[in-house]
């Protein structure tokens, strides 16, 4: 067999310089991407994609708040999305709630639910701030820190309980039960 | 017999490396049209190792696998049969049919693969990639006919090797008229805007690619650098001359010269693809059928008529 290791630093350098990306654009923030992937700000540069299938991304963007109704979504994006991925948190929102932070219907910590390996802070962050975030994101890809898919893994748990404290037992089976009754 | 199996490996690598950098070149081109730096040309290459070293790989059966290795498999038969200067691993009397046909047979794989999946998007995406591929078929159809009308024959080498002391086949009238519904043609076979209707992203969120992720995309991706660098390899040998350069006394210069005069001429190829996808909006599907049974089936029919007059 091969041994792997050896091209490690080489394939991490390709998962650094090769992320694509799907945006969950419900928030605010969802205003701060096409800057930065026009001319503008043009994250190209550093081989970043939208992409709008989450079989083939590997960096998932939350821009601002996750009410209930979006989180199941951005669960099950997630765990559609093929090991690695990595998940960056853009605003306060997702953080502590931001200007939500009493409302009934706003997820107040997105780390309770999905792992997250970059949060940025601000409200909103400007390109600058997210490309600073990116920057962050691509050293800890480099050192094999950004592991947030390994601990989603290994505290499923931890994740399943939460998530099911908030939209109950059986919530996945529930959910496709209701699409096939929508799609008949 | 082991000289022709490290021939066709040479050529292979050969394809895949510049077929690779072609995809760069696109990337970057598109970039500065619109005043962007862009990425690196080796993107498409860091883009395929980090997708082929995916730790998990989701799968639907068997037809999806089968799908992707038919497409590869497909891109690179059609590479073995166009002559690479005067090098060629298979050669038949009639592959200029053959090769033109082979060259539309991944995409038929690649939608066994989507069909497969069963995820609608894929379904649509393949349903608009038959439509594309069956109105892309009028103009090829008669395009080919004129190039064998004009040359007497359906032998891609013997036309390489007619045109070196005709001159190339665009400065023959007919032909040129066949060579502009074919680059027409191309632009759809390389599913470049304003024929991007099968993959459409944001619209249809990649049509048949919507399923493949990790290994199956990274596949993909070689099979399309090969196809890029057969698609122009087979334009510029059929209307702009190809080359066979005999003039240095060793045969090694006499190939990188070969090489490297086949490579400006599929660069230039490229390079018109890549300008007028870079400022055309996208066609609907109708739109794009109505298009291609209409002009460049007229100009490829007068070319057809005028070589067999």
């Amino acid at each position: 067999m091969v041994d792997w290791r050896l091209y490690e630093p080489l394939i991490n350098f390709a998962r650094k310089r090769s992320m694509w990306i799907v945006s969950f654009c419900t928030g605010c923030g969802g205003i701060e991407m096409p800057p930065l992937m026009t001319s503008r700000y043009d994250l190209e540069r550093f081989g970043m994609m939208p992409n709008p299938a989450p079989r083939m991304a590997d960096l998932f963007l939350i821009t601002g708040y996750v009410t209930p109704k979006t989180l199941k979504r951005i669960i099950i994006t997630y765990e559609m999305q093929p090991d690695p991925k990595y998940v960056l948190a853009h605003g306060s929102c997702p953080l502590n709630g931001g200007i939500y932070w009493d409302a009934y219907n706003a997820i107040k910590h997105l780390d309770k639910y999905i792992p997250v390996d970059v949060a940025i802070a601000g409200c909103m962050p400007r390109p600058e701030a997210v490309m600073d975030g990116i920057k962050k994101m691509m050293e800890l890809i480099e050192t094999g820190k950004a592991d947030g898919w390994k601990r989603y893994k290994e505290n499923y748990e931890y994740y399943k309980k939460n998530q099911d404290e908030l939209f109950g037992e059986g919530w996945r089976e529930n959910r496709k039960k209701m699409d096939s009754m929508v799609n008949e | 017999m082991i000289e022709t199996a490290l021939k066709a490996f040479l050529i292979l690598i050969y394809a895949t490396f510049v077929g690779f950098m072609f995809m760069g070149i696109i990337r970057i081109v598109t970039a500065r049209i619109h005043r962007r730096v862009g990425p690196p040309i080796y993107q498409p290459i860091l883009d395929t190792i980090k997708l082929l070293s995916k730790k998990s790989n989701i799968t639907h059966g068997l037809i999806y696998d089968f799908g992707v290795i038919y497409a590869l498999g497909a891109t690179i038969l059609a590479l073995m049969f166009i002559p690479l200067g005067s090098m060629g691993i298979l050669r038949a009397y009639g592959d200029l049919i053959l090769i033109t046909f082979l060259l539309e047979i991944p995409m038929l794989g690649i939608m066994f693969a989507a069909m497969s999946s069963g995820n609608p998007y894929a379904g649509i995406g393949a349903q608009r990639a038959l439509l594309t591929l069956l109105a892309i078929q009028v103009p090829l159809g008669f395009a080919i006919v004129a190039l064998a009308e004009f040359y007497g024959t359906f032998s891609t080498y013997e036309i390489v090797m007619a045109q070196q002391t005709m001159g190339w086949s665009i400065i023959h009238l007919p032909l040129l008229l066949a060579a502009i519904a074919y680059d027409i043609v191309l632009q759809a076979m390389f599913g470049k805007e304003p024929f991007d209707i099968m993959i459409a992203p944001g619209e249809i969120s990649l049509g048949p690619m919507v399923e493949f992720g990790g290994k199956h995309m990274g596949i993909l991706q070689i099979q399309h650098a090969i196809a890029l660098f057969g698609e122009t390899l087979f334009f510029s040998n059929i209307f702009l001359g190809g080359a066979a350069i005999t003039i240095f006394g060793s045969s090694i210069l006499n190939t990188i010269a070969t090489l490297v005069v086949l490579l400006i001429k599929q660069t230039a190829v490229l390079m018109v693809a890549t300008f007028i996808g870079a400022i055309f909006p996208r066609f609907t599907i109708d739109q794009a059928a109505k298009f291609y049974w209409k002009w460049p089936t007229i100009i490829a029919a007068l070319g057809a008529i005028l070589a067999s007059l």
